[in-house]
């Protein structure tokens, strides 16, 4: 089996490491934002997995505790916590990371509880005193999963912890690489698949699965059968099938600025500080999302310079339909383009796949553009 | 009209005359409105407090005071004692929304691409488009929190983006200060004390004021002393009848949001304070026949100004007090400058959004919980502004919570506060209508 086809094992929310780890008598926590840091858990040797709704079908119930006009990114996965179906999972943590996230987590807690929960506050930008606030949260973090858990997360644990999702991190950049060739040897649509399994089995085969694909595909045959190079930018997105629609009509996907993508894996930790300042540090500054009040300068000049260093021809937009922070982030970034007087399409959808027609429709026409130019 | 009041109001029409620059057509406009509307009635300390704030924008202009423009949810006191002159934004969008004013601009944020009624609040989006179409207040700074919504934080970021005026924003923790909570966090009050520290030294380096010991205990102290004044008009609402009407309670927040730290705020406060516990003394009601007690945990509808006086007239219902007129800010001793931090902090954190929803549910249930029982509450009425996420994904949980420890009703009922297109007055007479025939009476 190729490293890919592993890959796409791992997508499962209940995937076959999952099981294995479990089988173990090992702990499983689900987390709910890019805002925690994955190393304090994997340090106690409890596996995190990032929360994903992919089966949820309908929301009777997240409609009802949610509202209807809340994101269905959330409201799934209440439904599915209510439905009993993350039963394996032995706790969730979260954060204030959006207004629906932090509610979801309050929805959970009354309607549809884990055995454990925590929520960190993380701040909404960054600067000295909101840095050593961060700290003392990460630590707080770190002393109560040592209590809950009966573990002991010493310094050394979180260093070597820290090397292994660097290590991962820096894989990715190295695959990343690869897809500014003229014929990148990846689509979008595979990557997706690769980050979606990376938070979702434990970090050691995750590491052992990339060097495999980077071997791969290093001196394969590269995509060079495509309309245009798209870079794809916005919020949580775990739904191949999105960029599936967008890549079978001739756009390859080169770039993006994605949750589930470059803002999760771009920046590394420091690896010579103190471990918990060192995460404290990387996880407030790193690429940050529009929840983040002073990042909005860098976080276009991060996607300029994508579009550059990766020859994009057009930027997609994916936003979750009512939420605010990408709505107003996709609007100040939509400004940026039209100044550079770069193409761009903003495609409002739900969590899970609907409307792939009227998606397919715009994403052609878009194409179309593309070509013409 | 009394002698001093018809010399107050040739003051103030005075100010009406000439231009105050085309980005103050707006403020303006809703200025003179509100001097008309008090043409042939006496000046009130409300009233007066009220055309002080619009005066006060063109008055900073002519003396060279830089403005800063801040949100509704932080009160100005610490701009009072920095010599800034304070613009509270949302005043635009509450004020416009009576007169359906309000949808030009949301149509044109909804045209330009700047969300929709059900994503991002109306509270602050007509504001991107009257910036957009250059009929927006321009203030010389920007300050906000990160709290209670993504939908505030991020229209002052566009604010920010478009305007490119200096900005600074405040981190408001989760966790709270009170030793009895489950999220009690130490550093809390400090973490905001800090922010605050460097906020005024933002604000030094960008205005040719120097922070002044002096001039910052005087500013708490008569913030101190309003506080106080709303705390005792709380007390006297737990009489019944309920001494005053229903929309009363919300001019104290709005007094301590645009006003916190002056002199105006203490006469205002003082004044409702006083007709609060006159009525009391003589059992006079608010409602002449009060009958329904109602708990009101969210912002007024602010396009239909007399929804609750219908509710008054109809149903002898009062609203005791909304979420935001329910102001719970507790006095402090500020003899020292140290204590003087504190109290803006605890200020901050409490703050009535802020306070309620900047946490997990359990401080909006617990909230809930000890203003019904504190108040002798007969039913619970939430209106849930759609784009209101925080508040809105609460209310089930919340109005559960509540009928478990107290068995009390609740409506909830969905509509847009600013604009009357989404969810029309009738409709929502309609639902409380029957809510309060079939369940409450």
């Amino acid at each position: 089996m190729s490293a890919m086809e592993k890959f796409k094992e791992g997508i499962p929310f209940e995937n076959a490491w999952v099981k294995s780890w479990k089988n173990e008598g090992k702990k499983v926590l689900g987390y709910f934002c890019s805002y925690i840091p994955e190393e304090i858990i994997y340090a106690a040797d409890i596996l995190p997995i990032r929360m994903r709704a992919r089966t949820c079908t309908d929301t009777p119930m997240g409609d009802a505790y949610m509202t209807p006009t809340t994101c269905s990114f959330t409201r799934c996965c209440l439904e599915l916590a209510n439905r009993n179906e993350y039963k394996f999972l032995d706790g969730i943590i979260s954060c204030n990371c959006c207004d629906q996230v932090r509610r979801l987590y309050d929805n959970i807690r009354y309607k549809a509880p884990f055995p454990f929960h925590y929520i960190i506050g993380v701040p909404g930008n960054v600067n000295e005193t909101t840095l050593d606030w961060f700290k003392h949260e990460l630590s707080k973090f770190k002393q109560i999963i040592e209590k809950t858990f009966n573990v002991e997360i010493t310094d050394e644990k979180l260093r070597d912890t820290i090397k292994k999702y660097n290590k991962s991190r820096s894989l990715l950049k190295e695959l990343y690489m690869l897809r500014k060739r003229d014929d990148p040897p990846i689509t979008g649509t595979d990557i997706l698949n690769i980050i979606s399994a990376g938070i979702s089995i434990p970090r050691d085969q995750f590491n052992e699965l990339l060097t495999q694909l980077l071997k791969d595909i290093d001196n394969g045959e590269g995509n060079s059968d495509y309309k245009a190079r798209i870079m794809v930018v916005g919020s949580m997105l775990d739904e191949p099938e999105y960029l599936q629609i967008i890549e079978d009509l001739g756009g390859l996907i080169v770039t993006d600025s994605n949750c589930v993508g470059t803002r999760y894996f771009w920046d590394l930790v420091d690896e010579d500080s103190n471990p918990l300042d060192a995460l404290a540090k990387r996880y407030l500054s790193r690429i940050s999302c529009p929840r983040m009040t002073d990042g909005q300068p860098e976080r276009s000049e991060f996607m300029m310079n994508m579009i550059k260093e990766f020859k994009v021809d057009g930027v997609i937009f994916q936003r979750m339909k009512f939420c605010a922070l990408w709505w107003a982030e996709i609007f100040m970034l939509r400004n940026k383009l039209k100044e550079e007087e770069i193409p761009f399409l903003d495609l409002e959808r739900e969590y899970v796949l609907s409307g792939a027609g009227a998606m397919k429709t715009r994403v052609q026409t878009f194409m179309e553009i593309l070509e013409q130019r | 009209m009394k002698e001093i009041d018809i010399e107050l109001f040739n003051k103030y029409k005075k100010l009406s005359r000439g231009s105050w620059g085309k980005d103050l057509g707006i403020w303006k406009m809703m200025y003179t409105a509100l001097l008309n509307q008090q043409k042939n009635i006496e000046l009130t300390p409300f009233s007066e407090m009220l055309l002080n704030i619009f005066s006060s924008i063109p008055d900073a202009r002519k003396q060279g005071k830089l403005i800063i423009m801040h949100p509704f949810n932080f009160e100005p006191e610490l701009f009072f004692a920095m010599g800034l002159t304070p613009l509270m934004q949302e005043i635009i969008s509450v004020g416009l929304a009576p007169i359906h004013m309000n949808q030009p601009y949301i149509d044109f944020a909804n045209k330009i691409g700047y969300g929709d009624n059900l994503t991002i609040c109306n509270a602050q989006r007509p504001i991107i488009s009257l910036l957009m179409q250059g009929g927006a207040p321009i203030p010389d700074l920007l300050f906000y929190l990160s709290t209670p919504c993504n939908s505030l934080s991020m229209s002052y970021q566009v604010f920010q983006n478009v305007s490119k005026i200096p900005s600074f924003n405040l981190d408001i923790p989760y966790s709270a200060y009170n030793h009895e909570s489950d999220y009690y966090d130490e550093k809390t009050v400090n973490y905001v004390i800090d922010q605050s520290k460097n906020c005024i030294d933002w604000m030094e380096n960008r205005t040719s004021f120097k922070f002044d010991v002096e001039n910052f205990q005087q500013t708490m102290d008569w913030c101190n002393q309003a506080r106080g004044y709303v705390l005792e008009f709380n007390e006297l609402l737990k009489a019944v009848p309920c001494p005053v009407t229903s929309e009363t309670g919300f001019g104290n927040f709005l007094t301590m949001v645009t006003r916190g730290g002056t002199l105006d705020a203490v006469k205002v406060t003082k004044s409702m304070r006083d007709t609060a516990a006159h009525n009391v003394r003589n059992a006079i009601g608010g409602v002449p026949d009060e009958k329904i007690r109602i708990a009101w945990p969210y912002t007024h509808v602010f396009f239909d100004q007399a929804l609750l006086t219908w509710m008054e007239k109809t149903f002898d219902a009062v609203v005791i007090m909304d979420l935001l007129g329910h102001y719970k800010v507790l006095p402090h001793d500020i003899s020292t400058i140290e204590n003087c931090y504190m109290s803006l902090a605890e200020g901050i954190l409490d703050a009535s959004m802020v306070g309620k929803c900047r946490g997990p549910i359990e401080y909006y249930i617990d909230y809930m919980i000890n203003y019904i029982k504190d108040y002798k509450i007969d039913c619970v009425i939430m209106p849930m502004h759609f784009a209101c996420k925080h508040v809105s994904i609460m209310a089930r949980v919340t109005s559960e919570a509540i009928r478990e420890e107290t068995g009390i009703p609740t409506l909830i009922f969905g509509c847009d506060s600013y604009d009357s297109r989404e969810v029309t007055s009738e409709a929502i007479k309609g639902q409380i209508s029957e809510f309060l025939t079939q369940v409450v009476i």
